[in-house]
């Protein structure tokens, strides 16, 4: 780009995005805010409430498995007190619904998407707001009621939802859970859905039309990256999902009969296979929409934080958009014990297999970022590296559940769960407190508790490996997935130790969960004050104050290099620093000088 | 107009502002394809799933009022593409006549649209009997639902062009109304077609 051009861009694009006034309000600041930094702080709060919640129901799963039909301590004086403390069989079904469909959809996504998302892109492209500002504070407001529904689902008036996280047919319709709670979950998810694809809608147009002068797509940060692939995904698929709970609400409220089938049907029924297909073919793409957005938060991180640029840049931007395509044509493997063609699924399996190519790449690009870099390990970088663990984990056993052989086996089994928790929960909720140690500075203006900060991460990381390595490995023996008590049957009472000794982990882990509440809240009003820059690193939104002003930036940036130029000798020479901002220009630096230096970061 | 190298046409911010609001819509109406390319998936599992089509025992379904429904819904689309060139030249009253027009059309559909549904269910069709009913009825009724949010949308165009706050200048609004129900007519269209003709 000449000079020229970006003077002209750069008048073009303040007079789109005029300074306004900051709102005055209650309203206008904290409710119905215009603000992306507000709308994230409202889905971080909102996420983190409900992972609460989920986190409590996995609690009470974790007694099950260790105890069961004992009477639950703390939690069951004050929420059962009907049955005496002790969790009966349908409650049990409940309890395991509910925590998936929370974590997932309550829990995880408002935080990765809707915090990290809402937050970080506009200031990492170097825009004043996003596109749609209006339909973002719509979108949170939407997502709010859909929790209150889930709330409202727990006053069901046969209990909550109780069809599994996958809500299939027949178990969910009238005939297997009658009772309204099943009703106002799927409507959660419906609305829930609605809710994302504001947000998605939004994510890809900002990041189309809003970046900075000079913001190419290859010198956008990896985190940008990773959210506009999942907003991608989002845009595409989350419809899906709406459609099969759009159905789901007409056989359960109206009575029609798209997934009923056999002899409750008449004239020609339905299919309950069908649901599966529709809730594949998004929920696969789910869980790369629930895992790019880690990825780009870890790939930034671990270049930051060894110093070093991040490991061809663009294999990684490549890796992640081959990912996010093949994400779309592997569902089937879901459902390899559903009577599926077995050349079909061959086909299944090979594409399956495939993405662990791209995968591979992103792993490697990462590992080999992290070699021989200058590392700090400060809390955001320990989770980093921890997230890595876990999700190579998480990746391996997938290869498992991916070949269709290996699965008929593992089919159903605790194997399933350990695996995709160590994906979609410990890798992703790993990824979300190395964001939030990231940017809580900058979104708060204060620094969290270091010490306490580590503390938390041993308790994490170690705990989520424990915890779910058991599921994986009582998986792997044969212990079936979602048993009321495993041990009733002759075959998994061997297992009952090592269930009993992963559960103790479990609430290791949760307690160990409460320092992070404390310093997180803590550090709010009492927290050291935040700098500007206090993890020296050189994206754009590390140039403005923290907490950054109402509209960002007070003058639009020009960027001039890629996102990671950390440790170039010839900068630092210059600079005296390691590190230099994306819109930084250094004097008497040649304009080639500054392509190649950006170039060499990628 | 070609740009020359290192020129770069003069856009307005305005007009680039209208573009973003462009690019948002279109990216919701490809979104919303997925939601009713998926219903079709449904539809056509659902239909090879069964020995015959139509199911047994179901009476058949109507043929003139889907056919009429379809025309009613194409002039709609075409009223509405005359008004917005009509808002761009500045033609206020042929702007208002395309609008009555298009929502008296889009009125009509709708109830049409009721009409069919009784009759249907005067012939014997419920709600519950089976998967003909369940697509006819839930499919249908889904779409309907995207009329009824385009007349509000029109309902909303009306006094801005009589304010002249929609005017030559200023009419993305109207444009965007118009993709929208370019789009519903289009699902109407592939939704008439796969369900009522073969």
């Amino acid at each position: 780009m000449t000079a020229q051009e970006a003077t002209f861009n750069r008048q073009t694009i303040e007079a789109l995005q005029p300074i306004h006034s900051p709102p005055t309000t209650f309203w206008s600041k904290y409710m119905w805010s215009l603000d992306h930094k507000v709308i994230a702080k409202q889905y971080l709060w909102a996420g983190l409430l409900f992972l609460l919640v989920g986190g409590t129901l996995a609690m009470m799963i974790r007694w099950q498995w260790a105890f069961p039909g004992k009477p639950v301590p703390i939690l069951g004086p004050t929420f059962l007190r009907s049955s005496g403390g002790v969790i009966g069989p349908a409650l049990y079904m409940q309890l395991f619904t509910m925590h998936g469909l929370i974590m997932i959809f309550f829990a995880i996504t408002p935080i990765l998407i809707g915090a990290f998302g809402n937050f970080c892109i506009p200031l990492l492209i170097g825009a004043r707001d996003m596109a749609f500002p209006w339909l973002n504070a719509l979108s949170f407001w939407v997502f709010a009621f859909s929790q209150l529904l889930v709330i409202g689902s727990f006053f069901g008036d046969l209990g909550a939802a109780g069809a599994g996280w996958t809500t299939y047919p027949p178990l969910s319709t009238n005939i297997g859970t009658p009772g309204n709670g099943q009703t106002l979950m799927v409507a959660a998810v419906f609305f829930t859905g609605i809710a994302s694809i504001m947000g998605g809608i939004n994510y890809v147009t900002t990041v189309i039309r809003l970046r900075a002068p000079g913001m190419t797509y290859m010198r956008m940060p990896l985190m940008v990256w990773g959210q506009f692939l999942t907003a991608i995904l989002n845009v595409l698929f989350v419809p899906v999902l709406g459609s099969a709970a759009l159905l789901l609400l007409m056989d359960r409220v109206f009575g029609t009969q798209f997934f009923i089938a056999g002899a409750a049907a008449v004239k020609g029924g339905g299919d309950p296979i069908l649901f599966q297909h529709l809730f594949w073919i998004f929920g696969h793409p789910e869980v790369y929409i629930l895992i790019l957005p880690a990825w780009g938060i870890v790939a930034d991180l671990l270049a930051f934080f060894s110093r070093k640029p991040a490991n061809w840049y663009k294999g990684t931007v490549h890796a992640m958009s081959a990912v996010t395509i093949l994400s779309a044509v592997v569902y089937g493997h879901h459902m390899f014990q559903t009577g599926m063609n077995p050349l079909l699924g061959e086909g299944f399996t090979t594409l399956t297999l495939i993405i662990s190519v791209p995968a591979e790449v992103l792993f490697l690009n990462w590992l080999r970022t992290i070699y021989k870099g200058s590392i700090r390990l400060t809390v955001p970088m320990l989770f980093a590296l921890s997230m890595t663990f876990v999700f190579g984990l998480g990746g391996l056993t997938g290869l498992y559940l991916g070949a269709n052989a290996p699965d008929i086996y593992l089919h159903d089994t605790m194997f399933v769960v350990g695996h995709f928790h160590f994906t979609m929960a410990a890798a992703s909720f790993l990824a979300s407190l190395a964001g939030i140690y990231f940017w809580y500075p900058k979104m708060f203006g204060r620094n969290m508790n270091q010490t306490l900060g580590k503390i938390h991460f041993w308790f994490s990381s170690i705990g989520i490996t424990l915890v779910f390595g058991g599921q994986l490995l009582v998986g792997y023996a044969g212990q079936n997935r979602r048993l009321w008590n495993p041990f009733a049957y002759e075959v998994f009472k061997p297992l009952q130790p090592l269930n009993r000794w992963t559960s103790y982990c479990a609430f290791v882990l949760f307690a160990g969960q409460l320092l992070f509440v404390w310093n997180f809240i803590y550090s709010m009003s009492r927290g050291k004050k935040a700098e500007a820059n206090p993890w020296a690193v050189g994206t754009l939104e590390w140039s403005i104050p923290s907490p950054p002003p109402v509209h960002n930036f007070d003058a639009i940036p020009v960027v001039v290099r890629g996102p990671h130029e950390l440790s170039n000798p010839e900068l630092e020479r210059k600079l005296g620093r390691d590190w230099v901002g994306q819109a930084e220009v250094v004097a008497s630096e040649e304009p080639g000088a500054v392509r190649t230096a950006a170039r060499g970061a990628t | 107009m070609a740009a020359a190298r290192g020129v770069i046409p003069y856009r307005p911010a305005a007009a680039r502002g209208e573009d973003t609001a462009w690019l948002g819509m279109a990216i919701f109406l490809g979104s919303w394809a997925m939601m009713f390319a998926s219903l079709f998936f449904a539809y056509g599992v659902l239909r090879l799933r069964q020995p015959g089509w139509p199911p047994a025992g179901t009476p058949p379904l109507p043929q003139v009022l889907p056919a009429v429904n379809t025309a009613l819904l194409a002039l709609n689309s075409l009223a509405l593409q005359r008004a917005l060139v009509a808002a761009r030249r500045g033609e206020k009253s042929h702007v208002v006549a395309g609008l009555v027009q298009a929502s008296l059309l889009g009125g009509a559909f709708v109830v049409l649209q009721v009409v069919l549904w009784t009759s249907l269910f005067k012939s014997g069709l419920a709600l519950e009997d089976g998967s003909l009913a369940a697509v006819v009825y839930g499919l249908t009724g889904f779409h309907a639902l995207h009329v009824l949010v385009g007349l509000v949308g029109l309902g909303l165009l009306l006094p801005a062009v009589l304010r002249g706050t929609l005017n030559a200048a200023r009419n993305n609004r109207l444009r965007l109304w118009v993709m929208y129900w370019h789009f519903v007519a289009v699902v109407w269209l592939a939704m008439y077609l796969l369900i009522f003709v073969v």
